[in-house]
C-alpha cells in the first residue's frame, strides 16, 4: 500500500536563536496510508496542531522530511503542496459568498470557468449547502459555516484533507452529527483524511487508526480498539477513556499470567504483556466497564473480591461508583440504573466485586 | 443592612453608575452643548444674513453663497485645499498602509518598537514645531516648489492618522484567513490582491477620510510653507478676516463645515460597517 504522508524524523524548535527555544516537535516519524481517516490525539500542546501545520506549510521545520505520495514537501510554499485544510475557526472569506468561497482554490489553479461552476456545485450538493450558495458566512450557522469550509477544502480534491480540530466550536449535538458525516465523507471521496484533535470519544468513533502525541513526541500508533485495550504506557491508558492504575510489585509468574501484589497483601492476577521479571515495580490497569459489581447475597462465583460502595456519581445512563477494596485499593466501577429507575448499590453497601485477570493488564512503570 | 445599602450594592454590582438621577444634570447638560455649539450655530445662522454687516440681521438671503461661489480667489484656494488634500491623502494613506503591514504582518525584526513609536510620534509633536522644522528645511535645500511644498508637508503629518485606523483593523485580523488562502494555492501577491486587501478595506477607507479632513482642515503648517500661488481655503479665510468681516466668510466656512461632516458621517459608516463584519 502506497502512503499518502510520511513524516522521518520531523523536529520543530520554536525561536530556536533565543534563550527560551521551545521544542514543539521531537523526532517524530510516522506514516499515513492513503485512504485512511488518521487522527492526531493529545492534549492541548502535545504538538499535533504543530504536526499539521508543517504538513500543510504554514511552518517551516527544523529538522527532516515530509513526503507526499512520495515527493518531497516540506520545503515547498504552501500553495505548491496539494493539500487542503479545515481550520479550527472555518477561516472563511467574509467578503465572499458561500460559492465564491469554494471556487476560491479552483480559481487560483487556473480551472476553467464551467469545471469550476460544477465542481462547485458538486461539493455544495454533497456537504447538503447547495441552497445557500448566495449567502454571506456570517448569514450562516456555526455548522453550515463548518460545511462550507469542508467543501472549500475538498473543492481542488486535493489528495490529503487536513482537519485542525474542526468540530471543537460546535455543540454537542451537531459534533456527534458531524463525527457520522465525516467519516462518511471520507469513505465516498476516498481522499485520505488526517484529523487533529485533544476529543478521546471523537478520535475512537471516527478513526481508522489513531496516533497519541504527548510532549512532542508519538506515544502509540494503531487502531482505535488497540489503543484502548491495548496501550502501551499510562499516558496513553490515562488519556484515552477512564482507567483504574494500581501501582505494585510482581511476586509470581503462572503461565501466561502474572501475579502482583499491590498495596501491603493483596494479590492480583494479570495478563503478561512484555519482558517482566520477579521484582519488578508495574501498574496494572483495568477499564472500569470490565469490572461486574453485585450484591453480597447474589455473589455465587468463587473469584469475586468483596468491596463497599464509597462514593457514586449518578451519569443517568449508568452510575460510576467508587469500590473501597481495602488496603488502600479503590476502583471505579460502572452499574446501570435498574428498570424503576433506582440505582442497585447505595453509599456503603457491601459488593461482590468480579473481573477477569485477563481485563488486567502490566504497564510498564 | 437596610434596603437602600442593598440597593446601592445591587447598582454597583450591575449597572453603571446612574447619574440620570442627579438632580440639574440636564440643565448642565444643555448649557455644556450650547457653550459647544452655539457659535457655530451662529455662523451658520448669519451666513443667510442679507445685510453686509455679520452682526447685523438684515433679512434672509443666500446672496453671500453666490457671491462667494464667483470669487474666483476662493475658487483658486478651494482648488487648491484639493488638489493637496486629495494629493496628501493618497500618499500618506499609501505609506501608512505599507508600514501598518509591515509592523503588524512583518513578525519581529530590529528596531519594530521604534519605527511604531516614530510613525505615531507627530500626533504629539506641536504642530507650530512642524511647521517650522519644514519651512527651515525646504528653505535650506533651496527647495520651491510651490504647491508641491505643501503637499510633501502634509504626507508628512497625515501619515500617522491613516496609519493607526488601518493597523487597528489589521490588529483584529486573524492571519488564518490569509493562511487558508494560501491553502487553498494563491501566491503571496493573489492573497494580497484578494483577501488582504478587501479585508483591510474599512480601515484603508477610515484612514483615508481622516487624512483627507485633516490636510483641507490644516492652518499652521500651510501658511509656513505655502507661497503666494499656493493659498489653500483655511489660509485664504484667515486673509479675508484681516480685510474686514463679511457673512461671505459665514458662507464659505458653512460649506467647508458641511463637507466635513459628510467625510466625517461617510467614515462613521464604514467603520460601523467593518465592525459588523466579524473577523475572526
Amino acid at each position: 500500500m502506497t502512503s499518502a504522508i510520511d513524516v522521518r524524523d520531523i523536529t520543530k524548535i520554536y525561536n530556536p536563536n533565543s534563550n527560551q527555544p521551545v521544542k514543539a516537535l521531537d523526532n517524530v516519524s510516522l506514516t499515513i496510508d492513503d485512504n485512511e481517516f488518521f487522527t492526531l490525539l493529545g492534549p492541548s500542546g502535545c504538538g499535533k496542531t504543530t504536526l499539521l501545520r508543517l504538513i500543510a506549510g504554514f511552518e517551516a521545520v527544523s529538522g527532516g522530511e515530509i513526503m507526499l505520495f512520495d515527493d518531497e514537501i516540506e520545503n515547498l510554499e504552501p500553495n505548491r503542496r496539494p493539500v487542503n485544510t479545515v481550520f479550527q475557526h472555518y477561516a472563511l472569506f467574509p467578503h465572499m459568498t458561500v460559492a465564491a468561497n469554494v471556487a476560491f482554490g479552483l480559481e487560483r489553479l487556473k480551472k476553467p470557468r464551467e469545471e469550476i461552476e460544477a465542481t462547485v456545485e458538486r461539493v455544495l450538493t454533497l456537504v447538503k449547502m447547495k441552497h445557500l450558495a448566495d449567502r454571506h458566512p456570517n448569514q450562516l450557522s456555526g455548522g453550515q459555516q463548518q460545511r462550507v469550509a469542508l467543501a472549500r477544502a475538498l473543492a481542488p480534491s486535493p489528495k490529503v484533507l487536513l482537519l485542525d480540530e474542526p468540530l471543537s466550536a460546535l455543540d454537542l449535538k451537531l459534533r456527534q452529527a458531524m463525527r457520522e458525516e465525516l467519516k462518511q465523507l471520507q469513505k465516498e471521496t476516498g481522499i485520505t483524511f488526517v484529523f487533529v484533535t485533544h476529543d478521546q470519544e471523537e478520535a475512537l468513533a471516527m478513526s481508522d487508526r489513531i496516533a497519541v502525541m504527548s510532549d512532542g513526541e508519538v506515544q502509540q500508533i494503531g487502531g482505535p480498539t488497540d489503543i484502548y485495550e491495548h496501550p502501551v504506557n499510562r499516558f496513553v491508558a490515562d488519556f484515552i477513556g477512564d482507567t483504574n492504575f494500581m501501582d505494585g510489585e510482581i511476586v509470581g509468574f503462572n503461565d501466561d499470567l502474572v501475579t502482583c501484589r499491590i498495596g501491603t497483601q493483596s494479590m492480583f492476577e494479570a495478563e503478561n504483556s512484555g519482558a517482566h521479571k520477579i521484582g519488578d515495580q508495574v501498574t496494572l490497569f483495568l477499564r472500569p466497564e470490565k469490572i461486574t459489581l453485585s450484591a453480597v447475597d447474589d455473589a455465587s462465583a468463587a473469584d469475586t473480591r468483596p468491596g463497599k460502595v464509597a462514593n457514586i456519581v449518578y451519569l443517568g445512563n449508568q452510575a460510576a461508583y467508587t469500590v473501597d477494596m481495602g488496603d488502600g485499593i479503590e476502583l471505579i466501577a460502572q452499574a446501570r440504573p435498574r428498570e424503576d429507575g433506582k440505582l442497585p448499590f447505595t453509599l456503603g453497601d457491601p459488593l461482590a466485586v468480579e473481573f477477569s485477570a485477563r481485563a488486567l493488564r502490566v504497564l510498564a512503570q | 443592612m437596610s434596603d437602600q445599602m442593598h440597593q446601592a450594592a445591587a447598582n454597583k454590582g450591575k449597572k453603571m453608575l446612574p447619574v440620570g438621577h442627579y438632580r440639574g444634570l440636564g440643565a448642565w447638560t444643555i448649557v455644556f452643548f450650547i457653550f459647544l455649539y452655539l457659535p457655530i450655530v451662529v455662523l451658520v445662522f448669519y451666513s443667510f444674513n442679507a445685510n453686509r454687516m455679520v452682526m447685523n440681521w438684515g433679512g434672509f438671503g443666500i446672496d453671500w453663497y453666490l457671491k462667494a461661489f464667483q470669487n474666483d480667489d476662493i475658487q483658486k484656494a478651494v482648488w487648491n485645499s484639493l488638489i493637496v488634500a486629495t494629493a496628501a491623502t493618497i500618499f500618506s494613506t499609501a505609506i501608512a498602509t505599507i508600514g501598518a503591514l509591515v509592523l503588524a504582518r512583518g513578525g519581529n525584526f530590529r528596531g519594530k518598537t521604534v519605527s511604531l513609536g516614530l510613525i505615531t510620534l507627530p500626533l504629539m509633536v506641536p504642530e507650530i514645531v512642524t511647521a517650522v522644522a519644514v519651512l527651515i528645511f525646504f528653505s535650506a535645500i533651496g527647495m520651491n516648489w510651490g504647491l508641491g511644498n505643501v503637499i510633501i508637508a502634509h504626507i508628512t503629518f497625515c501619515i500617522p492618522f491613516a496609519f493607526m485606523p488601518i493597523r487597528a483593523r489589521l490588529e483584529g485580523m486573524d492571519t488564518s484567513m490569509e493562511q487558508a488562502a494560501r491553502d487553498l494555492y494563491a501566491s503571496e501577491w493573489e492573497t494580497f490582491r484578494y483577501v488582504t486587501v478587501p479585508l483591510l478595506m474599512p480601515g484603508i477607507v477610515a484612514g483615508a477620510m481622516l487624512a483627507f479632513v485633516i490636510s483641507m482642515d490644516d492652518f499652521i503648517i500651510t501658511l509656513m510653507v505655502g507661497g503666494a500661488g499656493s493659498t489653500t481655503l483655511p489660509v485664504y479665510i484667515y486673509s479675508m478676516i484681516r480685510r474686514g468681516l463679511t457673512p461671505e466668510i459665514n458662507a464659505v466656512c458653512t460649506v467647508l463645515l458641511f463637507v466635513s461632516i459628510a467625510i466625517v458621517t461617510a467614515y462613521w459608516v464604514v467603520s460601523k460597517k467593518s465592525q459588523t463584519d466579524t473577523v475572526h
